[in-house]
């Protein structure tokens, strides 16, 4: 089925998601769409796969322009998504799962769709019982799962945003294997990454974006070189540096292997200095989370030492680390930093040592005023945190750190701010560096992290990057190693 | 929604229900409803129009019913002889609040004295609290309401020689001797059962209730042995206590599931001791699916109606004629507190204006039966005494010595179930 | 915020008279002049000394229960438990009583001990409770409901078995103290002492969420666990305590209901005073300085509506019926206003 995009346009409140798109992709292709986070990519597979509308634009399939309102709509015009996420599966049997997509019907045949999902199953080679439950697939094998689903659907258009995220080599080999026979048969395949490698191997032509516009197509094979200036863009200012203010080591890492669900990180060393700041980059859920949380003691390493200030405090609870003047300031601001409901004079006086039983109501209000003075926040000691605004959000964030503090982590600090915002919480804090605080901060802005970081850690599925000086990377560098190539001029993969 | 609100909103849900259910009333249904009161559109409009224009000395009553009104049992037989009182003192007025008893979940932490307290408000001047369960009750209220007169049925408080004896001079308490129902009811299930088995369907257990289920033994004895003319030791007696008057779920053993348990394990009869119909519903239940299964009712003499097929008869209480005596009393003025234990009226057990106990015959009871329990009735009529000894209790002890007779103090207070009977005397 | 103070107030207001109209047309239907029936309503509350007295002895126990929900509501915990934790407020006071009546310990010092030791065991329990959440996982709804029915299932063996009433097998309850141990009262049964605690016990709670770092603490728990996490804020035990704290007030209405209005134990001891206590937090959401007033007027409702079944043979649960569909109008009106005007 041929796809054309025509001007799509969608605003989020201000920010212009997708500026105009126009996109093109006949039948029997893949179709790679590249482009860094929030470049715009999901937003508009989104608008092709029903969840969001396009404020203007038309979409059309096979030469006829369509309005499509839903998911379920969107697959009844035979265009199906697969998720970024695909670990978000109820605990039912995979016969069910089918069902559940599909209308009609109160009471379905359940041995026929088991018939149907076994033949499709064998015309691919993928081995799945109907009848075993969803939660125990790996995976790829949801991922499986959710293709044979799709076509069982009537799919002749599939999007697949970010699929071969956590899934092994062989499931990956099998998963390219599979699409290029659905594009083979006609089948219109979209596929939505970062790793230029897989759209490399996979994809007939390739789009870019950034920043909502589609920046320019190109056939593959491409030049990698120039494909990293496009989803990044060309020119980054490197504005003024601060002199790196080492002192005693306050965090050492020896050794460390950490892991979640998916990813698994080994090997990990790491001496930070007094008054450093660590940039870790990566596309995002490539292990910059579990690791700046094994940091600061919410997650147990599975192997390796944490020291802080000399104290080894492996396995020690974020408590004992927050004694030791560790403090992590996660992305979700309002899910796990500040609590809803709460004023600004609440999360001061629950920052603060407490004195006796009772508050005293007047000095909390005081403090509150002097803290959103000094933090320029805008905001009343009675404002709730969530009626202020993200900016204003990660400014009282920054006015909840004690003083004086060894270690500060942060995670996005200025995801979603303005420029006036993020320069403000940036030199609040390199005040704290200069008073000798150490920072970790994660952020897929590749601007922020050669801006303010001494040095650089980069994350790529499970592998990191030694810490590396900022002054011997550029964004391309940056970009390419991000993108999981280049990792085999470095020094060494993994033991630093 | 996310998983919190979801868990929210069930839980949300589940409190409702809670409450809900804690205030629905857990009697149990009756099964077809033989409605034989007035139209409550009269007794509404009289309950109107006495609050608001009242007729030249009206006598306005209370009653506190431990089940249902309807319940076809205990409560109803007084609801019915609340009715008779107004049929018979012109001016008289019934209240009534039913399901009052501890931790009634009709009214949440609310004690028997403190609903009184609302039926006096509403201008009664007698309050009628009909259980045991409410002796305590009673007794506090009197004491606190000199003003008030109390009827207490099955209390023993204003009893001289009574073991619980308290001065309360504005109170009667009133008791039928169903000693002579229960006797007759055992007798019409020795005559009928073919296995020899007889299961007695226990409410509570207190004096009151050994008292009766033992009676009903030494009518089944009697009938058993000199009618029948078998052995004594071949009749089996067993008694099965649920824990109140009527299924409390959660709380009591479920009587139908007790009567079940009788039926299917060859008892072939069971009497009802408690104020609901489970032993006929139960008993219909299997005759109807085959089986040769009968039951006896309690306590209201319409019970039978509800299966009628498998209903040998009913012994019940009729408390209009003592409960017309009290009030007059009270009105004119010759009111004596103190304690009755009124007889059947042998002439006509039967007579509503008379009698205090009677027994009706059901449908399932044979000619034959009936025949030889109308023999049983008459001797009683004519003076025998089961009440005399030698009566033994149930862990061997002699009670009432050979030839004695027993008082009414040794009947009304029996410490145990008697000799030859199965089951609890005390609750374990 | 004024602003806000006011849209509220007109919300709660709005759901109360939809509630009297829904109300008003039940008992039409049910055949009860409502005008009428509401003043038999309030005449059943107020019309005597002894029917305010009633009031106030279903009121005192409502506001313990009350308050201890609002506790565990305010560390974001639905404690439907409330129940089985006032049984074994009962249970134990009664225990304690039994085990100490026979000696010659004076009679107040027994009374106080039956008390605290009624406010043990509804800790107990509701650390239970608290513990298959915190370390079991058990979400706290379902782990309130199993203990319900095991404190109910507990008593009733009580009841029947080890503390019967010589000679009798009945649920009507356990041997009743000496008289020497109940809790002194006034007039047909009001217990200075238990309504004193009671309110006490409210002023407590007030202060406590209102004014204390314990309070703050607490709610930070309840409406965001990680960050108060992060914030430093030892989250699990802050939760254990909203339990315990809560297990210790509805033990206390227990040990009252015990001590001062049944004299013995009796099964349905808590008389569904858990639940009315989590409906009345529902529709005062959250907010202590409210408990006072709300749970007198569910209390007039309860001992009032009494008169509904004399007067006009309606079925006792009319009281129960207002007070839900209040609540779920209340709740019902404070979904419509954050839609349509956004979060007060």
């Amino acid at each position: 089925m041929r796809v054309e995009l025509r001007n799509i346009h969608k605003y989020f409140g201000k920010n212009h998601a997708n500026a105009g798109i126009n996109l093109d992709i006949p039948s029997g292709t893949i179709q790679g769409i590249l482009g860094e986070n929030g470049a715009g990519k999901s937003t508009l597979m989104k608008i092709l796969s029903g969840y969001f509308y396009a404020d203007s634009g038309e979409i059309i399939l096979d030469g006829k322009a369509i309005t499509i309102s839903s998911p379920s709509d969107a697959i009844k015009h035979g265009i199906g998504m697969l998720h970024q996420d695909p670990l978000d599966f109820p605990p039912m049997r995979l016969l069910d799962n089918f069902l559940l997509g599909r209308e009609g019907g109160l009471f379905p045949d359940r041995k026929v769709v088991a018939r149907d999902i076994q033949t499709l199953a064998a015309q691919f080679n993928f081995s799945l019982d109907p009848e075993a439950y969803v939660d125990t697939l790996t995976v790829g094998e949801r991922q499986q799962l959710e293709i044979l689903r799709l076509l069982w659907l009537g799919a002749r258009v599939l999007i697949l945003d970010e699929p071969t995220t956590g899934i092994s080599a062989s499931q990956k080999a099998k998963l390219f294997e599979t699409l290029r026979t659905l594009a083979g048969q006609g089948k219109t395949i979209i596929f939505v990454s970062h790793k230029l490698e897989d759209v490399e191997v996979l994809c007939h032509k390739v789009a870019v974006l950034r920043s909502g516009q589609l920046i320019g197509e190109s056939p593959v094979p491409f030049d990698h070189k120039k494909m990293v200036e496009m989803m990044f863009g060309k020119e980054i200012s490197l504005g003024d540096r601060y002199p790196l203010n080492a002192g005693g080591k306050v965090l050492e890492l020896k050794n460390l292997a950490v892991e979640d669900v998916r990813l698994h990180m080994e090997d990990i060393h790491l001496d930070l200095h007094g008054g450093e700041v660590i940039g870790l980059a990566g596309m995002e859920g490539s292990g910059q989370g579990p690791f700046i949380r094994a940091c600061s003691g919410l997650l147990r390493p599975v192997n390796g030492r944490v020291q802080v200030n000399g104290h080894d405090l492996t396995g020690k609870s974020h408590h004992i680390f927050k004694r030791h003047g560790v403090s992590f300031l996660p992305a979700s601001r309002m899910e796990e930093g500040l609590v809803p409901g709460l004023t600004l004079t609440e999360h001061f006086v629950l920052a603060e040592k407490t004195q006796g039983v009772f508050i005293d109501h007047a000095k909390g209000t005081k403090l509150a005023e002097e803290r959103i003075t000094s933090f320029n926040i805008r905001g009343t000691p009675v404002s709730t945190v969530e009626s202020l605004s993200g900016g204003n959000q990660q400014r009282a964030l920054l006015a909840l750190l004690q003083t004086p503090l060894s270690l500060i982590l942060l995670e996005h600090p200025t995801r979603g701010l303005d420029i006036e915002s993020t320069i403000y919480i940036w030199s609040k804090l390199k005040e704290r560096c200069k008073q000798g605080t150490s920072i970790i901060f994660v952020s897929s802005d590749l601007e922020e992290i050669l801006q303010y970081s001494d040095r650089v850690m980069v994350f790529f599925s499970g592998k990191v990057t030694p810490p590396l000086d900022v002054a011997t990377l550029t964004t391309e560098k940056l970009g390419q190693l991000i993108g999981g190539s280049g990792w085999n001029n470095l020094n060494s993969g993994k033991s630093l | 929604m996310n998983r919190h609100n979801l868990l929210k909103v069930m839980g949300l849900l589940m409190i409702f229900t809670m409450v809900l259910a804690a205030c629905g009333t857990p009697t149990a249904a009756p099964t077809q409803a033989p409605e034989q009161t007035e139209a409550p559109a009269a007794t509404e409009a009289a309950t109107e129009a006495a609050v608001t224009e009242a007729p030249a000395e009206p006598f306005t009553f209370g009653i506190l019913l431990v089940g249902a009104h309807n319940d076809q049992g205990w409560s109803q037989a007084h609801y019915d002889a609340g009715q008779y009182v107004e049929q018979n003192i012109p001016g008289s007025k019934m209240l009534y609040l039913e399901n009052v008893y501890s931790g009634s979940p009709s009214y949440p932490g609310q004690t028997a004295s403190q609903l009184a307290e609302q039926l006096v408000s509403q201008g009664a001047k007698m309050i009628i609290f009909n259980s045991d369960d409410m002796k305590d009750e009673a007794l506090k209220f009197a004491q606190a309401h000199p003003d008030i007169y109390v009827l207490g049925p099955s209390m023993d408080w204003t009893w001289k020689d009574g073991k619980n004896y308290q001065e309360s001079p504005n109170q009667i308490d009133i008791m039928g001797r169903m000693e002579y129902g229960k006797m007759m009811a055992g007798c019409a299930a020795a005559l009928t059962t073919k296995t020899g088995q007889i299961g007695y369907l226990g409410p509570l257990i207190n004096d009151e209730t050994r008292r009766l289920a033992s009676s009903a033994y030494l009518g089944a004895k009697y009938c058993w042995t000199n009618i029948l003319g078998k052995n004594a030791a071949d009749l089996k007696f067993k008694v099965t206590w649920i824990g109140f008057w009527f299924n409390i779920p959660g709380v009591t053993s479920d009587p139908s599931q007790v009567a079940d348990d009788f039926f299917n394990s060859g008892y072939d009869v069971v009497l009802s001791g408690i104020d609901t119909t489970e032993a006929l519903v139960e008993a219909k239940k299997m005759h109807d699916a085959g089986k040769d299964t009968f039951a006896v009712a309690y306590d209201s003499p319409g019970n039978c109606d509800v299966a009628p097929d498998v209903c040998l008869g009913v012994p019940y209480f009729n408390w209009g004629p003592s409960y017309v005596a009290t009030i007059k009393s009270a009105m004119d003025g010759t009111w004596k507190e103190g304690f009755q234990w009124n007889a059947p009226d042998w002439a006509d057990i039967n007579n509503k204006d008379t009698s205090a106990v009677g027994f009706a015959k059901g449908q399932g009871l044979s000619a034959d039966a009936s025949a030889n329990l109308d023999k049983f009735i008459a001797e009683l009529a004519g003076g025998l005494n089961l009440w005399t000894g030698p009566i033994s209790l149930q862990d061997g002890t002699v009670y009432i010595a050979d030839g004695a007779v027993a008082t009414d103090q040794e009947i009304w207070y029996l410490p145990q179930l008697l000799e030859g009977m199965e089951g609890q005397s005390v609750s374990q | 915020m004024k602003k806000n103070v006011w849209v509220n107030i007109g919300f709660q207001a709005g759901a109360l008279v939809l509630a009297l109209l829904i109300t008003t047309l039940i008992l039409a239907a049910a055949g009860a002049p409502p005008l009428k029936a509401y003043g038999s309503i309030l005449n059943g509350a107020f019309g005597s000394s002894n029917n305010i007295v009633a009031v106030l002895i279903t009121w005192a126990p409502l506001l313990l229960t009350t308050v201890g929900v609002l506790i565990t509501f305010s560390a974001g915990l639905w404690n439907i438990g409330v129940e089985g934790q006032m049984t074994l407020g009962a249970i134990f006071a009664t225990w304690m009583l039994r085990m100490l009546q026979d000696t010659n310990l004076p009679p107040a010092l027994i009374i106080i001990l039956g008390i605290l030791w009624g406010m043990v065991g509804g800790a107990l329990w509701a650390s239970l409770a608290g513990a298959l959440k915190t370390f079991g996982g058990v979400n706290e709804i379902f782990g309130g409901l199993g203990l319900n029915f095991v404190s109910t299932a507990l008593t009733i063996y009580l009841v029947f078995g080890p503390w019967k009433r010589p000679g009798v097998g009945s649920m009507s309850g356990t041997q009743p103290f000496n008289e020497a141990l109940w809790l002194p009262t006034l007039g047909t049964g009001l217990s200075p002492w238990g309504l004193g605690l009671s309110i006490l016990a409210v002023i407590l709670v007030y202060l406590l969420l209102r004014g204390t770092y314990f309070g703050l603490r607490l709610k930070a728990v309840g409406k965001n666990m990680k960050a108060s996490y992060l914030l430093g804020i030892p989250t699990w035990q802050y939760s254990m305590f909203a339990f315990l704290l809560c297990g210790a007030l509805a033990g206390l209405a227990g040990a009252i209901q015990v001590e001062s209005v049944y004299h013995r134990l009796l099964p349905n001891i808590s008389n569904g005073y858990g639940f009315l206590g989590l409906l009345v937090a529902m529709l005062i959401n959250y907010q202590a300085i409210w408990v006072i007033p709300i749970a007198l007027f569910f209390a007039a409702l309860n001992v009032g509506s009494v008169q509904l079944q004399i007067v006009y043979k309606m079925d006792s649960s009319f009281a129960g019926v207002l007070q839900d569909l209040l609540v779920l109008l209340v709740l019902l009106g404070q979904g419509v206003r954050e839609r349509f005007l956004g979060k007060a």
